[in-house]
């Protein structure tokens, strides 16, 4: 075949493009166009990941049998030379489509829409793919952190994944349990919503741990949405929502069998395997594991209080997949994990002599998922589909704090079916359905049994969304619901995107968001202080609303590409759980907001390659967090107001060799604590600023990858995490003031193999 | 900070060293493949191949164009190489035990032609 393919679209952005020649060329091409009659379209697909129609670039489109023709450009157009003849036959190809051939009767506009080869849904077209995905086209600012991004972490689970994206931090809870919690538009994770493959996940008590749950090496990719998410996921997203993509059994870049083993410098050991069966051409099916150990007795501050917990989870996911090629697609899934934690004063290296009574801490968790998906597709109209989702999870919790403890269990049931389709024409399309949940919440608090919470939530959401031409989208959604204790929750979002050049975007969003609070488990972190938790009264479901703005904008410089975006979003409560640690010296208090409490988010993000292979990325986040505390507004404690991140990633021509390298920059955090008695552990105010960096070496073998690293390398760590350590039962005793790494630098070392 | 900035040397020159200077050849073979996923698989698979710096298939001429050290290959190894990947280089046809582990997608001949 003579025609130019995408390639063409390629070579752009290698050669240089010679301004003179090219007007001239233009200017020909122009001349000619103007002499003759043109037939002209545009070409698209069905994008089934967000479920509308998005134009495809770089199809190619010619006549039949002269084999005369062009290739569409970014917004899927095209403009042709008329055949010679009519009707003529004409065909439309992209690789990894099916290709389509029209009959052409007249010189009329065409409208083609091709559809994906199913095997080849994950191969990617682009010469280059970068690691964290902007989108020009989603109307939601997604940001995608793809496979090339995950591999940067040193491990393990989705915990570690955030380590080069700006978006969303992570950091230590306390310095006792080890629990990890994420936080977007510096709000704490509990206001953004988990989820895994679309399905809320990771709710309830099992956000504790939620993300070391999720092990790294199981997941293909991580969608971030910044800002109000979609209504059909629920009204629980406030700042935001991640989703997780497992890897699928009949997608052909997913191995047959993977192995990766980590090991890391403090004791603990990791593994990740899993093993992918193609039964026949409809079932495939999938079946993953992971294991980790640690067990050694790190204290490096001499505190007496184990730095590290110790650590034993297994965790097991079994996924099965039917495609019948036509009209139904399914889903099952089975995931059981068990994972359990002590740590505390558990060791004597410290004192010759064993603790007489020592301050320990366990939790052990158990949780069984179980799901299943069933879709139906109607061929020749891509735009309908019904999905079907149902869901069924089982979570314990017994975990114990010196002399607190807290054991629970959490069933929750799921389903939701979700039909869609097109109003008139493809620019309009809408998501409705139905959906029901229940949450069955059983807890004891120091072994006093607290009343059994239940919530029963019905709910219809309606989804619109309108799309010209990928230049301007609008998301409208509507959702109510109805909620057992609190009655109707109705909530509006909205969302908007044009694009003013092909290069160039603005995103506009606005939500509400509704969420009923877990109080012991959001604040787990707080039984490690020996204050006593106290509430006030009845605590009130939360509400907030979100809003923000976006501009995103790629550029080419030097023939080298690269992307700047920037944006700023602030969430406003007008109900919410405070967590009050210091108007009170020996109690935690927790009230309703009475006053304000919000959060201004801004954040630029720089991408570029500044040479072939080595790219790199800067960004700078500032959060401004305030609530009121009986009744006066202040900043919120632990929340770094200033943050600026820098990674650099170079790999080798063939990418034999590939190496990362990231710094963080920390700004001060307002401290919790202001004890009365000053020498008990009088704080300043403000912690200090500091650097964390991290670094990373991959060597690829034909058959396998070996890579080594080091997380915080200069070896950051807070100076004395735990105030009042040796007298553990004392009044004093609080180990939740952590603004700093409590663990040090982590050199590791691992392998990954897979058999193809 | 001294001794890491030795080890970043060291890396570099390890990485990149050796072969700064050394003569390349260019060759240029015809082969077997279909689909974008074939591309990565033998650009991919023959970067491992001894000599080889840089390979680049295009999907449509069905060409991969390989540049290699002289001292180090010759294009009749390159072939081989190629075909143990599991496609056609030229006149050599393609391994049948390789061909067979190919994905689908890059088995069925005239696939989306």
């Amino acid at each position: 075949m003579k025609i130019k393919f995408i390639f063409e679209r390629i070579e752009k952005y290698h050669f240089p493009r010679r301004v003179l020649s090219g007007l001239i060329l233009a200017l020909l091409f122009s001349l000619q166009v103007y002499s003759q009659a043109t037939v002209k379209g545009s070409v698209a697909e069905w994008n089934t990941e967000m479920n509308m129609e998005m134009p495809l670039p770089g199809a190619n489109v010619y006549w039949l049998p002269s084999l005369d023709g062009t290739s569409s450009d970014q917004q899927g157009r095209f403009t042709l030379r008329s055949a010679d003849a009519y009707p003529a036959k004409l065909v439309v190809s992209f690789v990894g489509y099916k290709s389509d051939t029209v009959l052409v009767k007249s010189n009329s506009d065409l409208h083609i829409r091709l559809v994906k080869i199913l095997d080849l849904k994950e191969v990617q077209v682009a010469a280059k793919q970068e690691a964290v995905g902007l989108s020009m086209i989603n109307p939601i600012n997604v940001e995608k952190i793809n496979q090339k991004e995950l591999l940067k972490a040193a491990c393990c689970n989705l915990s570690e994944a955030f380590e080069t994206s700006p978006t969303v931090n992570v950091s230590y809870k306390d310095a006792v349990t080890g629990a990890k919690e994420i936080q977007m538009l510096g709000l704490s994770g509990t206001y953004s919503q988990l989820m895994t493959e679309n399905i809320p996940n990771m709710r309830g008590i099992a956000s504790v741990y939620g993300l070391s749950f999720i092990p790294g090496p199981w997941m293909e990719s991580i969608q971030v949405t910044k800002g109000s998410g979609s209504v059909v996921n629920g009204y629980e997203s406030t700042t935001g929502q991640i989703n997780v993509e497992f890897k699928k059994p009949m997608e052909t870049t997913t191995p047959k069998f993977y192995l990766n083993l980590f090991a890391e410098g403090n004791g603990s050991t990791e593994i990740n395997t899993f093993y992918t069966r193609k039964i026949n051409s409809k079932w495939s099916s999938m079946l993953f594991l992971h294991g980790n150990y640690m067990d050694r007795n790190i204290d490096r501050n001499k505190d007496g209080f184990l730095d590290m917990m110790h650590n034993k989870q297994i965790n097991v996911y079994n996924r099965w997949m039917y495609h019948s090629g036509k009209k139904l697609e399914s889903q099952l899934g089975v995931r059981f994990l068990a994972d359990k934690r002590e740590g505390g004063q558990l060791h004597s290296t410290v004192n010759p002599a064993p603790h007489p009574h020592p301050y320990l801490t366990s939790i052990d968790s158990r949780r069984l998922e179980v799901y299943g998906k069933l879709g139906f597709v109607y061929p020749g109209t891509p735009f309908k589909s019904i999905g079907n989702i149902i869901q069924g999870t089982v979570h314990t919790m017994n975990s114990k704090f010196g002399l607190k403890s807290y054991d629970a269990i959490q069933k929750t049931f799921y389903i939701q079916s979700i039909y869609q389709n097109i109003l008139w024409k493809s620019e309009h399309q809408y998501k409705t359905g139905i959906v029901f949940r229940y949450d069955g919440l059983e807890q004891k608090y120091n072994f006093l049994e607290i009343p059994i919470a239940e919530e029963a939530v019905p709910g219809v959401f309606f989804e619109y969304t309108y799309n010209h031409i990928d230049k301007t989208s609008v998301v409208l959604g509507l959702r109510e619901d109805y909620h057992s204790d609190y009655g109707w929750v109705f909530t509006p979002r909205f969302h908007g995107k044009h694009n003013f050049t092909d290069n160039f975007l603005m995103r506009a969003s606005a939500g509400s968001s509704f969420r009923v609070p877990y109080l012991y488990a959001d604040n787990i972190s707080s039984f490690a202080s020996s204050k006593e938790l106290f509430v006030t009264e009845e605590i009130k479901p939360e509400k907030a609303w979100n809003y923000g703005i976006n501009l995103t904008w790629k550029f080419e410089l030097g023939h080298h590409e690269g992307s700047f975006s920037t944006d700023f979003y602030r969430t406003d409560f007008s109900n919410q759980l405070v967590m009050d640690a210091f108007s009170d010296s020996t109690r935690i208090l927790f009230y309703n907001l009475k006053g304000d409490s919000y959060s201004n988010s801004f954040q630029a993000m720089l991408n570029y390659e500044l040479v072939e292979n080595l790219g790199i990325r800067i960004a700078y986040k500032f959060d401004d967090v305030k609530s009121t505390y009986q009744g006066k507004l202040e900043q919120k404690p632990l929340v770094s107001r200033e943050k600026v991140l820098a990674n650099i990633s170079f790999a080798t021509n063939n990418e034999h060799w590939k190496f990362d390298y990231t710094v963080v920059w920390d700004g001060p955090k307002k401290l919790e604590t202001t004890y009365t008695d000053p020498d008990a552990g009088a704080l300043p105010s403000y912690s200090p600023d500091f650097v964390v960096m991290h670094f990373q070496v991959t060597k690829v073998f034909r058959r396998f990858e070996l890579y080594a690293g080091a997380e915080n390398f200069l070896d950051y760590r807070q100076e004395h995490p735990i105030i009042n350590a040796e007298n553990p039962f004392s009044n004093t005793f609080d180990a939740t003031n952590i603004y700093a790494p409590i663990d040090g630098r982590r050199i590791y070392a691992g392998l990954r193999y897979s058999i193809k | 900070m001294k001794t890491l900035k030795i080890i970043f040397l060291s890396l570099f020159l390890f990485v990149s060293g050796g072969n700064l200077f050394a003569q390349t050849d260019t060759v240029r073979i015809h082969t077997s493949s279909l689909c974008d996923m074939c591309k990565k698989t033998i650009e991919r698979d023959l970067s491992f191949e001894k000599g080889v710096k840089t390979i680049n298939l295009d999907i449509d001429s069905k060409l991969v164009t390989v540049v290699y050290l002289p001292s180090k290959t010759n294009p009749e190894k390159i072939r081989v190489a190629l075909t143990k990947i599991g496609y056609d280089a030229d006149s050599l046809k393609a391994d049948a035990k390789a061909f067979d582990k190919l994905p689908d997608c890059c088995k069925a001949p005239g696939h989306h032609e």
